[in-house]
């Protein structure tokens, strides 16, 4: 990857967005929801329901529940 | 001097139109406290943040015998040319002439000073000629300013002229071929019949027979500075929010070079805007940059002379018009 601050040309950095590599844990988590959005739907009890299904739990290994699964949405997405 | 009046036509048509606001790299290229050198229409410049984190961006040459400012000393409020010590304040005025106290350098404004604002992540200047010093009004892309959007940028340098770059953004019937095999573009017709609709900010080129299938259409905005929008359906796999939405610019670098900015943007509140965050950084920020790969291998291929040679057909209508449009203005420019 470029130095974006000294780096010379070209800058060509796949990744922009991220802070880490992501975990194992938040590979298999987006990959399920990838195929939970794909086959259940997008309504929201209808992911938790299809990522419970597929035994992919929270970090703790707690099935999901609507607000679990939005409050590690929301720092998984910040 | 930078961006003088006397440049002919051919040159800004080359190296960029002046007068207006371009992205120039994004924010996190300078960091507070920190300097950076940058080549944008064809000249060098110098990005100085203070450590407050104030930005200002300088001609790269001091006034004194035209050394690089940028090879100089960060002194937290001005920069001192390594040469001979010469102080220039982030206004372009000499503050001090440290081999020569008195000189009548000192408290001239020297070096050209252009004004910033930064913009969802990117610096934009404004790259005003000798005679329009003065920015003109900046409106900026709506979907960036939107409180129901959401957007990540992408800033790639591309070894095109910034020309290509555009004009491959007006091209939506590239999408069914280039990006036939991509995770977004696989699908509609690969025969369309496309219309150019007036705005008030520029103009929409637009298939007349499919819309939310492929990269159907585009709007060129011209409001302070150059922009298109355009929108491109997700597979169900990203999730509920509809489609994403591009915000592209482009900066010319020099004649030969570009550094395209895309904000890849979706409306999209809540938890959904909070999967989509998850799923873009994890996954689908590789997918896209994919499909940006797949146009820069094909736009740095392009012969030089690719724009003198051609045998256009009716989806060309909207290159056709931007090359126009931006060929008027460089001979504006140039008068």
């Amino acid at each position: 990857m470029t130095d974006p601050v000294n780096g010379a040309w070209p800058y060509l950095d796949v990744h922009q967005s991220r802070t880490h590599e992501p975990t194992p844990y938040e590979y298999k988590l987006a990959a399920t929801l990838e195929e939970v959005f794909t086959h259940e739907g997008h309504e929201l009890a209808d992911v938790v329901r299809g990522l419970n299904a597929r035994q992919v739990h929270a970090a703790d290994g707690a099935p999901w529940t609507e607000e679990s699964f939005r409050a590690e949405m929301n720092r998984l997405g910040a | 001097m930078t961006l003088s009046t006397s440049a002919t036509a051919d040159h800004i048509y080359a190296n960029g139109l002046r007068n207006q606001w371009h992205a120039v790299v994004p924010s996190r290229f300078v960091a507070p406290g920190g300097m950076r050198k940058v080549t944008a229409l064809g000249e060098q410049w110098l990005l100085f943040r203070r450590s407050d984190g104030t930005l200002a961006m300088l001609a790269d040459r001091c006034p004194h015998r035209g050394a690089p400012l940028s090879l100089g000393k960060h002194l937290g409020d001005r920069v001192a040319c390594w040469y001979h010590g010469v102080e220039v304040e982030t206004d372009g005025t000499v503050s001090s002439v440290p081999g020569l106290p008195g000189c009548n350098l000192e408290g001239k404004k020297l070096v050209t000073s252009l004004p910033v604002r930064e913009v969802s992540g990117a610096i934009l200047a404004w790259f005003g000629d000798e005679e329009h010093p003065e920015p003109a009004e900046l409106t900026l892309p709506d979907p960036l300013t939107d409180p129901e959007a959401d957007a990540f940028l992408c800033y790639a340098e591309w070894d095109v002229p910034w020309r290509f770059a555009m004009e491959n953004l007006l091209d939506p019937m590239h999408g069914a071929f280039l990006h036939h095999d991509s995770h977004t573009m696989f699908d509609g017709d690969t025969t369309a019949k496309f219309r150019i609709r007036e705005t008030d900010r520029g103009y929409f080129f637009e298939k007349t027979d499919q819309r939310g299938v492929n990269f159907d259409w585009v709007e060129l905005c011209r409001t302070g500075v150059d922009w298109v929008d355009l929108s491109i359906p997700y597979p169900p796999s990203a999730g509920p929010g509809g489609p994403f939405g591009i915000v592209g610019m482009a900066c010319p670098v020099d004649a030969g070079r570009t550094g395209v900015f895309f904000w890849r943007y979706r409306r999209v509140q809540g938890w959904q805007r909070d999967a989509w965050r998850f799923l873009y950084k994890t996954l689908i920020e590789k997918r896209h940059w994919d499909v940006l790969e797949q146009d820069r291998v094909m736009l740095e291929a392009m012969p030089a002379d690719a724009d003198q040679r051609e045998n256009l057909y009716q989806h060309d209508l909207g290159v056709v018009r931007l090359r126009r449009l931006y060929r008027t203005a460089a001979e504006a420019q140039s008068a």
